[in-house]
């Protein structure tokens, strides 16, 4: 691995000031485990990394804001963290669930909810879950902070809208305690292989009916992606065979679903079919 | 230019220093500058356990983790654990239920099924499965690591009653 430097600030001004260069090898680093991946492979050759694990305020920890309204969720808590919160279990059992099939122990001890959104990769399971939830992410950079939504970070395959030198602060999660979600991580090897695709979905059930929806695709796409026809099918209807099949054939064709090394295009199709189903189920408690 | 910094840290007990350049992996510097090598790069991508260390307790991948971060930590390896010469409980039961073949990845085992214990002190199959997902044999002892891991459960609470 070529020489580079490493810089540890310990505030977030300090952080956007090593952080300010037009050389695209000078990136902001989390836990670090995708940028190890990626120097290792040869992928990216760093001239500088900005550790960001001393910086404090915001991005460390985790709490609910004082209205009850909103989880706010620092960029650079781990998964462990989130794993083992009895808060979170409470308030957003789904992130609990996911943890579950995601990666492993060791790499959960290391990899942060900042830096997961910011790698960009359509394969990560987190990404797909905050969308579903209607969480937004805060980001600072030198013109001071905005907050948008966690679909709008994603515009393509490992690219994001963070500007340089732009930093994901915290991940602002609504706690919506009518609603109900649910992660299928849809595996063609191993139960804790990458997916071939991920499919998050929640539902404000009312009896029988789907009072409102929200269903987001990753893995097989290149960004997570919101599922709206598939959506427009379930809102409002009565579950039953009849509209999820409909829902189903609505998702597969409004998606543009490629061949992979973990399945065909009709496979994966396939899938998302059958899974949609199965996920509006379970979260319809049907 | 910070490319190099010295860390001062504990290793299996022991207070170290190391010099170490950024990017070096925590499996490099254990083999490379402490000569100890029951920590190893397998995968090289964290998803096989052979390289598993704790850092302040905590497991980690050697072969992803930066050295640079080691500074004011305790590091301990599978060198470092047992007491006074005798083997540790899980060692002790990896050896009784025969949980190796070619013994590569049970050094990331045994770091492993510490963890595990410390955490689900008596575990079901199900929860051993699922910690220990990020480990690979590849001799395929994973019924009599399943043995072990139960074994080791056991002597433990032996141990502490």
């Amino acid at each position: 691995m070529a020489s580079f430097e490493l810089i540890e600030p310990q505030s977030v001004e300090e952080a956007l000031v090593a952080l300010d260069s037009d050389d695209p090898a000078v990136r902001p680093m989390g836990g670090g485990t995708a940028l190890m991946l990626m120097m290792k492979a040869q992928l990216f050759a760093p001239t500088r990394l900005v550790s960001l694990r001393g910086i404090g305020g915001g991005f460390s920890g985790f709490s609910l804001s004082g209205d009850g309204e909103t989880f706010c969720i620092g960029a650079m808590t781990t998964f462990s963290e989130l794993e083992q919160s009895v808060e979170i279990a409470r308030h957003l059992p789904v992130i609990t669930q996911t943890m579950k099939t995601l990666a492993n122990v060791r790499v959960r001890n290391v990899a942060t909810v900042g830096g997961n959104l910011a790698h960009g990769d359509p394969h990560l399971d987190l990404p797909p879950v905050w969308t579903t939830l209607g969480a937004r992410v805060r980001i600072i950079g030198q013109s001071g902070e905005r907050v948008i939504p966690v679909e709008e970070l994603f515009v393509g395959y490992y690219e994001t809208s963070l500007e340089p030198g732009e930093l994901i602060a915290q991940v602002l999660v609504p706690v919506r305690p009518d609603w109900r979600s649910f992660y299928a991580k849809v595996t063609t090897r191993a139960e804790h292989d990458w997916p071939a695709l991920g499919l998050a979905v929640s539902v404000l059930p009312e009896g029988e009916r789907i009072a409102d929806v929200s269903i987001v695709l990753s893995a097989a796409v290149d960004r997570p992606t919101r599922l709206v026809n598939a959506e427009n099918v379930l809102r409002g209807s009565v579950l039953c065979d009849e509209v999820l099949t409909r829902a189903g054939e609505a998702a597969v064709a409004e998606t543009d679903i490629e061949t992979d090394n973990r399945g065909s295009s009709a496979y994966k199709k396939q899938l998302l079919r059958v899974h949609l189903g199965r996920a509006i189920r379970k979260v319809m408690g049907a | 230019m910070s490319t190099t910094r010295t860390i001062r840290f504990t290793l299996n007990g022991r207070a170290v220093a190391a010099d170490v350049a950024a990017g070096e992996t925590i499996v490099d510097m254990l083999t490379l500058r402490f000569d100890l090598k029951g920590a190893r790069e397998s995968c090289g991508q964290g998803l096989c356990g052979c390289c598993t260390v704790t850092v302040d307790g905590m497991a980690v991948s050697g072969c992803l983790s930066m050295a640079w971060f080691l500074d004011g930590t305790s590091v301990e390896t599978i060198e470092g654990i047992g007491t006074g010469g005798a083997l540790d409980p899980v060692q002790e039961a990896f050896i009784e239920a025969g949980a190796f073949q070619c013994g590569f990845c049970t050094p990331g085992f045994i770091m492993m099924v510490r963890q595990l214990l410390d955490a689900h002190p008596d575990p079901d199959d199900e929860e051993v499965r699922h910690y220990l997902t990020g480990n690979l044999c590849r001799c395929s002892a994973y019924p009599e690591i399943l043995t072990a891991v139960k074994l080791a459960a056991a002597k433990r609470k032996k141990l502490a009653a």
